[in-house]
């Protein structure tokens, strides 16, 4: 099984996880066309290639991106999606 | 809203601990700790002695718990004379008979120990304040003990939980038997002890699954009775 | 007559133990140590099994878990490999491919019309004509498949455990040993693997009839046993390769997932057999089978035998067979240029025929073992049999020497480029993935110490790898004669020269799937069968891929490989299963409901109560009592399965503004609003109710089912939003009892202060107060019954106010009512459920929830897809339909379509019969011309009876 490292909890068998999709940016709804939006909504890339994904640390309850090559399943890297969420800065505070 | 009074009418029946479903038996011993009804015991002390060195098993979700999260619950916890562990997903004792957990960054549990007073001086505070939320606590508790531990994590949890994998103050949210869980070990009468937390919902699951790997290691279930000897 | 042979050095036979048991009915003796074949074969039985295609018999080939005609079962157990299990006291056992025994097998006609039975016939044969195809498939299904499952198996317990080490070796031979010594004495935890019974690989039977190895491997042994941080598994097999050097080691009694830092694969190499004339007869076998016999088991392979070898390794085996006490007829070797070894055992008397391949073996006149070989010159240019001058020697066995095959499993499945090294005729790893090594045979090195060298190169690799120093070491490549013949195939007229034994495959059968146009290997994999059988290949996928180049004139490399699969060897289901972890959830009611004879079903995670049927009460009864309980009196539900979460903070309402579809920045507190939500693409997920506790705080209850979803994607929204809040998820913490019905608010209200007029709290109101003397959060709902509350209270204190709330409605008949109950109740109230009234594809228009949405909002997800899909036409809608009165056919069920015709107009979502309306109600959707109230359209039963619906106006209790 494959292992995946949380930015919180570190490396962790896949198990533990939800995958949450492709993470991408939506177009801005009030002025994109019907179409626009349609594509967004509906298509997705399947190229093989590096894609920004969400994954769900589930016991901790952690969203998180993670940097995947989707042809030789390689995660580049990972990290929370916003550093104001960053626990270790709230810390800090 | 309307400020809340209680029917004075009415008495308080006691809780009962959530894996209280899966502890029936003949020689179950009840008593009331912290207003839950527990098991103390499941058989005599000789027995549960010896289970204890092999593989014992303790519910202690009688345990008093707080919790509360928030941006501003590291600050809150200080200006309530708590010590709070300082580094993410580690634990600490406050006064010695209060542990903290500290789940991830800016998410704090606090145990009450026996003889802990803390969630009690906690509980009674009312006021909201800004950046910290309560998050109420029902969580099955569980303490293991004895030389086997690791036999029934190896079963439980892929994770390694030995000695030199996991930090003596490391606190480890994962999946034990397949659910979501938060796992650390501790020392207690100078032995090593792991302690299990999971939603008290799955607390009966978890105890039927622990009780049945330890007794197929030559352990069992040991009522609090023997733990606080 | 019996063939054991004195104690051997090192053998695996505890002697002083001797074990009795039956074969196929008869008695045999055999000592602790011995596998079924080896005691059988000691003591002289030589058809250990029939093959699975043509009954032909066989013995031993390989004594390396690859036997895979000698299946035998111990009535438990079936297909239990012979050559491998170990004969225990008392066994009774039956080989299981035969019909009156092994060695009178009714089925062993099937060989002599086998020119009858070519590859690919049942594809061809038994399809035309068309009607008798039921016949042929009874006939073929009876001949298919090996053994027979046994339905009252025990269950036995098979854990499956996890442990962690920084490396792990698979293969504890020569190579693998010395590994796990350097990865040791680096101060790392090591584990080692090997599937046989005792560790050393062909150090322990590979010996040249020359002792020193044995002591050689005990030194080698007794090093690893003395590193407290090797932990080193015999018996077991390393079962595949998953994603982050993850390896299942399956053993006997259970699985152990072993998760490694870096693992070194000395798995070593599966020897080939040649292909000759009658190659399979019992008494001919692989010359390392042999030397297994020899010397783990202290058997003689036969006593008058002949050599046939294609490498070095047959001169080897000849000197172990002498050894051992077998005279050795003669070496017949393949390759015309003399062997450096064959001064060595000419020396002691041995005939060495370079040059000569065996033509056929000739069978006894039973066909039960060998009575000779004919040998004659080999051509190696054409790999052709030069027939003109034949010999024959007599012989009672035949051992085969000709090459080997890397044991590559786990390289190919972790991803390993594999190229054909011409210097030893084999595959070998050319690019490993990151973290894994390969060393000895499987990595093409063959000579021991150049394998001993290599285990040490790769430990020291690996110690790299995790970031120590350790220092090169130079290992030489292989030099000299080749250990594996590029093509050691000798063609016959008659065939009968088998490559695959598991299916019976002669050289023949290539040839015919080629001319089909079968001659891509995974192509011919298909068609001939080749390496499907239980072994998978592991004595016939080299010799395929050599045949098939040879058919295509292309070199080895350019044919490539089967993809390999885990698991390595059979696994069986009960390891896969384990013990079984059903996780569940229960309320703090489970033993109240338990106690109270209720039927549970699973909801999600949880046990619900679905119904408490009285004694002989049918579940339907139980439902309409229950149900009507709650229309007349009261009935209460245990809720705490509901999801619940609180949102806390100033922007906790505009939180809800975006997440959901209606409006929340307006509500008040102390009032409810119904949320909705919805996926990007305007498809509901879920809904349910937010109640305003504070201004600054919400809180929400949703489904049983989607609780953990919705929770999961709010987490999302606010790690994308980053808005004042925060969420806490309290669907364990807080349980939930519903009393609903005429008689709720009366019962009710002698057990809190509060004030529960209609006035001061009406529906859609939420407050907080005690009920029972427990703190709860009150919420008037209307989801089953007009008159309805939900209390929310501490999950631990449910079962106080439960029994409080029964107590009090005892003089009313206040009733428990489970899950199924409820289904019924809102269906009387004509309330869809998401996923239940809906599916994946089903938007708010289509279940009229316009109401639902606020439109004219800034942002809520879904909306711009609303935004679209409200401009189209609607395609479907769910409307509320009865049956007739007094319907009394085929009830129709949840998803039965809605047909005009034999066009699919929609379907049922749910349908039930309400006692107290007294008629079969439902939800359906259906297309816009049939949603008038008075519409009528016809269901299709599961029998095909049609069955008229008439669409009505919501609720049904009013209708």
């Amino acid at each position: 099984m494959k292992l995946l490292t949380c930015p919180m909890n570190g490396i962790r068998p896949l198990s533990e996880f939800i995958f949450g999709g492709e993470y991408r940016d939506a177009p801005d709804q009030k002025t994109c066309s019907d179409s626009e939006w349609a594509a967004y909504v509906h298509n997705r890339s399947g190229a093989p290639g590096d894609k920004k994904e969400w994954w769900y640390h589930s016991p901790s309850g952690t969203w998180f991106i993670a940097e995947r090559n989707t042809l030789s399943d390689k995660v580049s890297r990972t990290y929370l999606l916003s550093a104001n969420t960053n626990p270790t800065q709230e810390q800090a505070k | 809203m309307q400020a809340l009074t209680p029917n004075k009418a009415i008495k308080l029946d006691a809780k009962i601990s959530p894996a209280a479903p899966a502890q029936s038996g003949a020689n179950v011993k009840w008593a009331v700790m912290n207003e839950m009804q527990i098991a103390t015991a499941f058989a005599s002390a000789e027995v549960e002695q010896a289970r204890q060195k092999v593989l014992g098993v303790t519910d202690v979700s009688c345990f008093p718990r707080y919790g509360f999260k928030g941006p501003q619950a590291a600050q809150w916890a200080a200006d309530h004379e708590l010590a709070i562990p300082s580094s993410p997903n580690s634990w600490t004792l406050s006064n010695q008979k209060s542990l903290v957990l500290r789940l991830g960054g800016s998410e704090f549990v606090l145990e009450d120990q026996i003889g802990g007073i803390a969630c009690e001086k906690l509980s009674i505070i009312s006021a909201r304040v800004a950046g910290v939320y309560k998050v109420p606590r029902a969580d099955a508790a569980f303490i293991l003990t004895g030389s086997a531990v690791l036999n029934l994590f190896t079963e439980l949890c892929s994770l390694d939980l030995r000695s030199s994998a996991l930090l003596a103050n490391d606190v480890i949210m994962t999946q034990v038997a397949g659910i979501s869980a938060i796992v650390i070990r501790q020392t207690h009468n100078g032995e090593p002890i792991y302690r299990i937390w999971c939603d008290g919902t799955y607390g009966a699951y978890m105890w039927e699954t622990l009780i049945e790997i330890a007794v197929e290691l030559g352990g069992g279930a040991v009522g609090l009775a023997s733990y606080q000897q | 007559m019996s063939l054991r042979t004195t104690k051997q050095n090192g053998e695996w036979l505890d002697r002083t133990k001797k074990i009795n048991f039956t074969f196929e009915g008869e008695a045999f003796t055999a000592f602790e140590g011995d596998t079924i074949s080896s005691a059988l074969w000691a003591a002289g039985q030589k058809v250990l099994g029939r093959s699975f295609k043509y009954h032909r018999a066989r013995g031993v080939l390989s004594l390396a878990n690859h036997d895979v005609n000698i299946l035998v079962t111990d009535g438990i157990d079936t297909n239990m490999r012979a050559d491998v299990v170990l004969v225990k006291d008392g066994m009774v056992l039956n080989a299981v491919n035969t019909i009156g025994g092994v060695k009178k097998d009714k089925n062993s006609y099937i060989d002599s019309i086998s020119p009858l039975l070519p590859v690919g016939f049942y594809y061809k044969a038994f399809h035309t004509p068309r009607r008798f195809f039921p016949f042929w498939e009874k006939v073929i299904r009876k001949a298919a498949g090996l053994g027979i499952v046994n339905f009252d198996y025990p269950r036995i317990l098979k854990r499956k455990l996890h442990t962690h080490c920084d490396v792990l070796v698979i293969g504890a031979g020569p190579t693998g040993l010395t590994a796990a010594c350097v990865a040791a004495e680096a101060g790392l935890e090591v584990t080692i693997v090997d599937e046989n019974q005792q560790a050393g690989g062909s150090l322990g039977y590979d010996r040249s009839g020359n002792v020193a190895t044995a002591s050689q491997l005990t030194d080698l042994l007794a090093k690893a046993v003395g590193y407290s941080n090797i932990t080193m598994i015999t018996g077991a097999y390393a079962a595949g390769y998953y994603p982050d050097h993850l390896i299942p080691i399956v053993a006997a009694n259970g699985i152990t997932k072993v998760r490694a830092k870096t693992v070194i694969v000395a798995s070593g190499a599966f020897e080939q057999p040649p292909v000759f004339r009658y190659n399979d007869l019992p008494g001919v076998m692989l010359g390392s089978a042999a030397q297994r016999l020899i010397y783990r088991y202290g058997v003689k392979p036969f006593n008058n035998g002949v050599v046939v070898t294609a490498n070095d390794y047959g001169y080897r085996v000849a000197l172990d067979l002498l050894a051992a006490g077998t005279k050795v007829v003669a070496v017949v070797d393949l390759r015309a240029e003399a062997s450096p070894m064959a001064a060595e055992v000419a020396k002691r008397g041995v005939k060495v025929y370079p040059g000569h391949c065996v033509y056929e073996a000739l069978a006894s006149s039973d066909k039960s073992g060998v009575r000779g070989a004919v040998i004659c010159a080999y051509d190696e240019q054409k790999n052709l049999a030069i027939t003109a001058k034949k010999i024959t020697l007599e012989c009672d066995g035949i051992a085969m020497s000709a090459g080997w095959a890397p044991a590559g499993a786990l390289l190919y499945q972790a991803g390993t480029a594999m190229q054909f090294d011409y210097a030893v005729q084999q595959f070998v790893p050319n690019r490993i993935p990151d973290g894994i090594f390969a060393a000895g045979k499987v990595n093409g090195i063959f000579e021991l110490e150049q394998r001993i060298n290599d285990g040490k190169r790769a430990a020291n690799e690996a110690l790299r790898y995790l970031g120590l120093s350790a220092p090169e070491v130079a290992v030489e490549k292989h030099a000299g004669a080749s250990p594996s013949h590029p093509y050691p195939m000798v063609p016959h007229d008659k065939g009968k020269n088998f490559v695959d034994f598991d299916e019976d495959i002669q050289i023949k059968d290539f040839v015919n799937a080629a001319k089909e146009g079968f001659d891509n290997i995974e192509l011919m994999k298909r068609f001939t069968t080749v390496g499907m059988g239980p072994s998978q290949g592991k004595h016939s996928n080299m010799n395929a891929i050599r045949i098939l180049a040879k058919i295509r004139n292309l070199p080895v490399e350019k044919i490539g490989t089967t993809t390999s699969r885990p698991f390595f060897h059979p696994t069986p289901i009960g390891h896969l299963g384990g013990r079984g972890f059903h996780s569940h959830r229960l309320t703090s009611l489970h033993q109240w409901h338990a106690d109270h004879g209720a039927v549970f079903t699973d909801i999600g995670a949880w046990k619900r109560a679905a119904y408490y049927p009285a004694a002989g009460q049918t579940k339907e009864d139980a439902i309409q009592t229950e149900a009507m309980a709650v229309r007349q009196t009261a009935g209460i539900i245990d809720g705490s399965s509901f999801g619940k979460i609180e949102v806390h903070g100033p922007d906790a309402a505009e939180f809800l503004e975006r997440f959901f579809t209606g409006v929340y920045t307006t509500q008040k507190v102390g009032s409810c609003r119904y949320v909705m939500l919805l996926d990007e693409s305007g498809v509901i997920v879920d809904d349910g109710i937010a109640s305003r506790l504070a201004d600054d705080l919400f809180y929400l209850s949703v489904g049983t089912s989607n609780a953990a979803a919705v929770y999961r994607e709010m987490q999302r929204s606010q790690q994308m939003w980053q808005l004042d809040l925060g969420l806490v998820n309290v669907t364990g913490a807080f349980g939930a009892i519903n009393i609903a019905g005429p008689a709720a608010r009366e019962i009710l209200a002698t057990l809190t202060d509060l004030d529960l007029s209609y006035e001061s709290f009406p529906i859609s109101s939420v407050r907080e107060s005690f009920v029972a003397g427990v703190e709860a959060r009150l919420i008037r709902v209307a989801f089953v019954s007009d008159v309805g509350y939900e209390l929310h209270i501490p999950m631990v204190q449910v079962p106080q106010v439960w029994q409080a709330l029964l107590e009090a409605g005892k003089k009313h008949g206040i009733r428990p009512f489970g899950s199924d109950t409820q289904r019924l109740l809102r269906l009387e109230m004509g309330h869809a459920m998401p996923g239940v009234d809906t599916d994946g594809l089903t938007n708010p228009f289509e279940i009229g929830a316009e109401w639902a949405l606020k439109m004219t909002k800034d942002y809520f997800i879904g909306q711009r897809s609303l935004q679209i899909l409200e401009k189209k036409p609607l395609r479907k809608r769910l409307v509320a339909f009865v049956l007739a009165e007094n319907f009394k056919g085929e009830m129709p069920m949840d998803c039965n379509l809605v047909l005009e015709g034999r066009e699919i107009l929609g379907r049922v979502t749910s349908i039930g019969y309400s006692k107290f309306i007294d008629r079969c109600i439902g939800l359906a959707f259906v297309t816009p011309a049939k949603t008038t109230i008075g519409a009528q359209f016809q269901i299709r039963t599961d029998n095909g009876s049609s069955v008229t619906a008439t669409v009505v106006k919501t609720p049904f209790l009013k209708n």
